[in-house]
């Protein structure tokens, strides 16, 4: 493996000066060197890197100016050489070449197979940004990091002199701070200038380049001007502002794999491969056969490929990346995600040029952010301190009132109950106990100045038992217990409920609190499914807010007979009435997991974030406070951890059968 | 606004003529005729053939199927913007369930010979309309699925 220069701390401390006026200096010096330089140069209307003959090939005075799909040159209002960013040539096309011979064949008689004998040009790579050591530095550990060499690379590789070159520019397309390998040059590099008003701060990192400095025409540079060589490339990093959060994205990206955005970037996308044409990184390679015409000779060549190519990935029996958006995610999950896993870095070094050179504008920066964002944990209010938390622990409460919501759901009104269960939030549970049953979890259903509403449906010895009971009966709770509700996350938005069956029980409490407060949100609607009007719980308060008007509440029941002039279907066909920005909805989902699936779903297809997207998971609880391990899904205890999740912090768990 | 445009103005509020290209709208708004519904008017039987395909207006319909010893159970109900008698877009379509205004309501009501006959002649119509019509169908096909698996059961 190559390893790049690493500079003698006595080469480093030790910075020379040379004039403007003595550039060419250094390029005649690499060319007696037995160099071909390799250099900016302005052709075609860009600033590409090709062999030049002395600095008047530089582009003096020309800047560039890049957006995304954009690349124009300019003037400058100065003489400097390097007053620009990246053009369009990667230096890979100089240690990788575009096409490269790997093997003769010849059929005379027999026939046999050539290597071509590797010949690697002493070339001088003059005006290597940050970024691109970087990139070069990526290609070593592809080529080279693993059993399995590319000799020709090597050769390459070692025949070639980097004169870097310290930004002092940058253009919006430019996110080298994002992926660390920029804008200060901190290695990799023979010959290292900084260019300021007057001239170079020259610094040498290693003793070729060492060599080749002292034949200059150097001086001792002032205070003043090693300053200004400090300064510039420090406005540089101001000048690109906040790096991207692209800590972590590699895992983040694993979770998208079904993202809808890959199908809406394919849809922009015209694959024509200039990204990867262009990337200083990209290796991916194809192997051709060309004959002469008798058959006599052929010879194999390498050249360069795109995963965006129809055929990449195509083999006898069909393709394995047939659509486009299939394409977009191999380049971009590479990029970002699995090369971690095959080099140990990321494969970008953020130098834009997939941006600058993307004909419909994409940008990899937007659709970095819009697949695998950051979830910026949202704080949750401190939920009150659990009464009794132990297990086996508990208090007493009295039943106040009893009121019969189905034929097998009843809703039981406790009072005297320790305060801190008045002090608990709509979506939190308690454990339940009477003796000789076992403790089951119920969720409260409203919260009353003197106590707590338990909704509970008869299927079960315990729950059978509690619908039972008279006022005046003792039961023993434990709790409030779990998260709840994130009603701050719907503030100044649109809070949509969506409820099936007793799921409304859990739900009912916040329904309340969003009627209390609903001068802090948007709109407020509510979707509620049921088996038959008869399964309806709440029918009182769902005739008052209907006729509150605050909020909206549709109702539907999967099935009727003929006296129901309501609405008959599942829950999502009510998300038809969905009339607002679904991107400004924050959703709270219960009900049966299936239900709660197809919900999700079509929540998700309409536009909602998932992130805003809340459920409160059903599983077998019985501690409640994370210790049994009954109801642990994946990471999660959900008596601890839940019953309420935003749908981002299930990820793959949420509705995966075996969890 | 006459009934027409109404009827335009009101496909635009729907998932199912939100995307019609302005003429689509306009060839369909003309090829029925607006006809309104009393509460409890069947308006099609389950089994006859479907001699015509609505776009329900305003109201609410009830797709019902009888039921041995549970009598008529209703299975569906058609919502604004929504269709019934999407079977008339076969030539011997029958109707699936029967159709019952639970609400007064309005439809625009397309024949089934001069639908088909549209169809068949005007390719931009269908390939508009087939996809739609499917949708509804597909739609029905899930909500059924989901129906059948009883979800709040026990």
């Amino acid at each position: 493996m190559i390893t790049n220069p690493v500079p003698n701390p006595a080469a480093v401390a030790r910075q020379w000066f040379l004039a403007h006026s003595d550039l060419d200096d250094l390029i005649q010096a690499l060319r007696k060197a037995g160099r071909i330089v390799i250099g900016p140069t302005v052709r075609d209307g860009a600033i590409v890197n090709d062999e030049i003959q002395s600095a008047a090939d530089l582009p003096a005075g020309v800047r560039d100016e890049q957006t995304a799909g954009r690349y124009r040159l300019a003037e400058r209002s100065d003489e400097r050489v390097f007053g620009y960013t990246v053009g369009p040539t990667p230096w890979k096309r100089f240690t990788f070449p575009p096409i490269l011979p790997i093997a003769t064949a010849h059929v005379s008689g027999s026939f046999g197979f050539e290597q071509p004998k590797i010949v690697a040009p002493q070339l001088a790579f003059l005006g290597v940004r940050a970024c691109e050591i970087a990139a070069l530095g990526m290609q070593d550990r592809v080529f080279l990091g693993s059993p399995f060499t590319d000799e020709d690379f090597r050769a390459r590789r070692k025949a070639a002199l980097i004169v870097a070159v310290q930004c002092t520019t940058c253009s919006s397309t430019c996110f080298c701070s994002s992926m660390g390998t920029g804008p200060e040059v901190r290695g990799g590099y023979d010959i290292l200038l900084t260019e300021i008003d007057e001239g170079f701060v020259v610094q040498a990192g290693s003793p070729a380049g060492a060599a080749i400095v002292a034949h200059l025409p150097t001086r001792r540079p002032t205070h003043a001007e090693t300053g200004a060589a400090v300064d510039v490339v420090e406005a540089v990093r101001t000048q690109i502002g906040e790096p991207l959060p692209i800590a972590g994205i590699d895992q983040r990206l694993k979770r998208q794999l079904d993202n809808p955005r890959w199908s809406v970037v394919a849809e922009r996308c015209v694959e024509c491969g200039n990204c990867t044409m262009s990337c200083p990184t990209c290796f991916c390679t194809s192997v051709t056969e060309r004959s002469d015409m008798e058959g006599r000779t052929s010879v194999t060549e390498r050249q360069w490929d795109s995963c965006f190519d129809v055929n990449f990935a195509r083999v006898a029996g069909g393709d394995f990346r047939a659509r486009p958006r299939d394409r977009y995610r191999q380049w971009l999950t590479h990029k970002f995600s699995t090369w971690m896993d095959q080099f140990g870095s990321f494969g970008c070094v953020g130098c834009g040029r997939c941006i600058t050179w993307c004909p419909v504008q994409i940008d990899v920066r937007e659709e970095l952010q819009a697949i695998a964002p950051v979830i910026q944990p949202i704080e949750r209010p401190v939920a009150v301190e659990p009464v009794a938390a132990s297990p086996g622990r508990y208090s007493l409460a009295r039943l106040a009132s009893v009121k019969e919501e189905t034929e097998d759901t009843t809703t039981l009104s406790l009072t005297d109950l320790d305060p801190a269960f008045l002090g608990g939030r709509p979506g939190q549970f308690v454990m339940v106990a009477l003796p000789a049953f076992p403790a089951v979890p119920i969720s409260i259903s409203r919260f009353r100045s003197n106590g707590n509403d338990l909704t509970i449906r008869a299927v079960g010895p315990t729950s059978t038992a509690l619908v039972n009971l008279h006022p005046g009966a003792k039961v023993g709770v434990r709790g409030p217990l779990g998260t709840f509700w994130p009603i701050e996350d719907a503030y100044g938005r649109h809070a949509v409920v969506v409820a099936g069956g007793v799921g409304l029980s859990p739900l009912h409490g916040l329904v309340e609190a969003l009627v209390a407060n609903r001068d802090r949100f948007e709109s407020v609607s509510l979707y509620y499914g049921s088996r038959t009007p008869e399964d309806q719980l709440f029918r009182d308060d769902l005739v008052a807010w209907s006729a509150g008007k605050s909020i909206d509440v549709a109702v539907t029941v999967d099935r009727a007979g003929p006296e129901w002039k309501g609405r008959v279907g599942v829950v999502t066909t009510l998300f038809d009435m969905m009339s607002c920005d679904c991107s400004r909805i924050t959703a709270f989902v219960v009900g049966p997991e299936r239900m709660m699936q197809a919900s999700v779903q079509s929540l998700i297809s309409k536009g909602v974030p998932p992130e805003r997207i809340n459920v409160s998971m059903e599983r077998h609880m019985e501690c409640g406070i994370g210790l049994c391990g009954h109801c642990q899904t994946g990471p999660y205890f959900v008596c601890k951890d839940g019953p309420v999740f935003r749908l981002s912090e299930l990820g793959d768990l949420y509705v995966r059968e075996g969890i | 606004m006459d009934d027409y445009a109404a009827v335009i103005a009101m496909l635009n509020h729907t998932w199912f003529g939100a995307e019609l290209a302005p003429e689509t709208q306009e060839r369909l708004a003309r090829l029925g005729d607006i006809q309104d519904f009393e509460v409890d008017e069947v308006i099609l039987h389950e089994g006859d053939e479907t001699r015509a395909m609505g776009i329900l207006v305003s109201g609410r319909l009830a797709l019902r199927t009888l039921v041995p010893e549970r009598g008529p159970v209703t299975i569906l109900s058609v919502e604004p913007g929504d269709i019934f008698g999407w079977s008339a877009v076969l030539n011997d379509g029958q109707a699936q369930s029967t159709v019952v205004a639970t609400e007064a309501s309005r439809a625009l009501v397309i024949d089934g010979v001069k639908l088909r006959a549209a169809l068949k002649e005007d390719h931009a119509l269908a390939a508009s309309l087939y996809p739609r019509v499917l949708k509804a169908v597909a739609r029905r096909l899930r909500a059924t699925r989901l129906q059948l698996l009883d979800l709040f059961a026990r």
